[in-house]
């Protein structure tokens, strides 16, 4: 194309050359700014506040950074969906360690205990977070694998399958613990593990290490309308998250740390669940520890999970049959 | 020359990163389609489980028309034949499905209906109906007693706050005694959890891993 000599590389660069770099440069900026466009759609309430960003780690907080840090989500609370909560810490007591025991034999999978646990714990709506999951099982196993989450009979309970509602175990050795590298979730005295999400980075390491799935990530800005906020809240459990953190069941801490039951217990229509402080000696719990045949999901994983199933003597057979025996139904059920 | 041999290739170079810029916005521009599955629609009011079962408490009334009345009142005056179970003329409202469990003065006290019987002839205040239940439902009142079975609610903890037990027939109609069936509420929404698989209520959600399992032998049990 040129059959022009080209001037030699230490002389001043020619017109047509300087033209064709500053092209190429410009070219490329407008390239690397287009790149930048996603940007553009950041909303800067989304970006953390200076005082979220420099709040410690939840253990390193004094009590007067503690009160600040609560304010400060108050204020976001209203700010976002226009609610007065009610923020608080609610620390564990001496002596108390916190048990689940769950009645097989009593279950009929109606759901309410999911349900109950979303309204209470202000989890996002859209997708909808869902701590606890219920597995519809055939008679005759416990694989696990054989549950049907999505179950849909006219009504519940199916006389062939039982149902196995599974939610964080609460383990004594938690892999979920291990596994974060920034120690944003612990085990707490009371047995309960727990997530700071304003110190949680969203790796989702935990997700993957816990055996039964408990763990739920929100890949989306959590999205809960005001009328649905549960304006009692606390700092370790059910405060609104932000998108991008880790969350779990805590047995309902703001409830069980002051002496209640969970949510998901009061809503169970058939009493299958239970709740106690293990050593209290007299606490149902510790009764059907003693006396019930007890169980725990995946023993051999080595968790220790403070979450047990047990079932009840007699139990209808998937035949029919056992049901009416002496004309009872199964213990009086 | 390198140079001259190079140029057709500098001259693409401004016209790559020019698609790359067009490409980025248009891109910024589209909406990234997250398969958010819609809200449950559950609400409140769905999760009410309403009050317990009212049963007859000590002294045991019905609204008889306009007039609160015992049983007594009524059963004082007209006797009722000595196996009525299939010629209720009265209550008629009562359905009786209770396995063998099936003669009123199994439960009645015949001679003072304001009571209950035990299989002795002893009689009981309705509010002491567990001792009868637990002639029969041995395991269950056991149970029943130690609490694990039927509702704890309230608190776990008596220092703070009282726990609230109910009795038998709180949650059991004494008549028929099975409990009813319920309507489930909506299943998983999660992201990953995925749908459940079109094909019936007993659809697996499509799980990726599965492609490199066997297929599953029919269940045998079903």
């Amino acid at each position: 194309m040129s059959t022009v000599p080209q001037a030699p590389a230490s002389e001043a660069p020619s017109r047509r050359s300087f033209l064709r770099g500053a092209i190429t440069v410009a070219s490329g900026m407008s390239a690397a700014v287009a790149a930048l466009a996603p940007l553009r759609e950041i909303d800067s309430e989304d970006l953390p506040s200076i005082e979220g960003f420099l709040q410690k780690h939840y253990k390193e907080m004094s009590p007067a950074e503690m009160q600040a840090a609560l304010e400060r989500i108050r204020l976001e609370v209203r700010k976002r969906y226009d609610v007065d909560a009610i923020v608080r810490d609610v620390r564990p007591t001496e002596g108390v360690e916190f048990v689940y025991a769950l009645n097989l034999s009593r279950c009929i999978g109606c759901r309410r205990c999911v349900h109950a646990c979303v309204e209470e714990n202000n989890q996002s709506r859209a997708p909808e977070i869902q701590y606890i999951r219920v597995l519809e099982m055939p008679r005759g196993t416990t694989d696990v694998e054989r549950g049907n989450h999505h179950y849909d009979h006219p009504t519940v309970p199916d006389e062939l399958h039982y149902y196995m509602p599974v939610q964080c175990h609460q383990c004594a050795n938690p892999p979920c613990v291990k596994v974060c590298p920034v120690e944003a979730t612990w085990q707490e005295p009371d047995g309960i593990t727990v997530v700071d999400y304003d110190w949680c980075i969203g790796c989702r390491y935990c997700e993957a290490a816990c055996p039964y799935w408990a763990r739920r990530f929100n890949y989306t800005e959590p999205e809960l309308a005001s009328e649905q906020v549960n304006p009692l809240m606390s700092y370790l459990s059910n405060r609104p998250r932000p998108v991008g953190v880790m969350e779990k069941c805590t047995f309902c801490l703001h409830r069980v740390r002051e002496g209640r039951m969970p949510a998901c217990l009061e809503a169970c229509p058939v009493g299958a669940r239970k709740f106690g402080n293990v050593l209290d000696p007299e606490s149902e719990v510790a009764h059907i520890l003693r006396e019930k045949r007890v169980f725990v999901l995946k023993e051999d994983v080595g968790t220790l999970p403070r979450f047990f199933y047990y079932f009840d003597e007699r139990y209808p057979r998937a035949d029919g049959t056992g049901a009416d025996e002496a004309g009872a139904a199964p213990e009086g059920g | 020359m390198p140079a001259v041999a190079s140029e057709p290739v500098r001259a693409v170079i401004p016209l790559v990163f020019l698609a790359l810029a067009t490409w980025f916005v248009r891109d910024a521009r589209r909406s990234v389609a997250l398969p958010i599955p819609a809200p449950s629609g559950v609400t409140r009011a769905d999760l009410e489980l309403g009050p317990p079962r009212e049963p007859l408490r000590d002294p045991p009334t019905i609204q008889n028309g306009p007039f609160r009345q015992t049983c007594r009142e009524c059963h004082d005056v007209f006797p009722s034949p000595a196996d009525p179970q299939t010629s209720l003329l009265q209550h008629t409202h009562v359905v009786l499905d209770h396995g063998l469990n099936d003669r009123c003065y199994n439960c009645h006290r015949r001679e003072n209906r304001d009571q209950l019987v035990l299989h002795d002839g002893r009689g009981i205040a309705f509010d002491e109906v567990a001792l009868l239940c637990a002639q029969c439902h041995g395991p269950a009142w056991r149970d029943w007693q130690s609490g694990t079975h039927g509702r704890t609610t309230g608190y776990w903890d008596r220092t703070r706050g009282e726990p609230v037990r109910l009795g038998c027939t709180q949650c059991h109609d004494p008549h028929a005694p099975a409990f009813p069936p319920y309507v489930p509420l909506p299943g998983p929404s999660t992201l990953r959890m995925g749908r459940a698989a079109e094909g019936g209520p007993h659809a697996r959600p499509e799980n990726p891993l599965e492609k490199w399992k066997r297929p599953e032998e029919p269940e045998a049990h079903r």
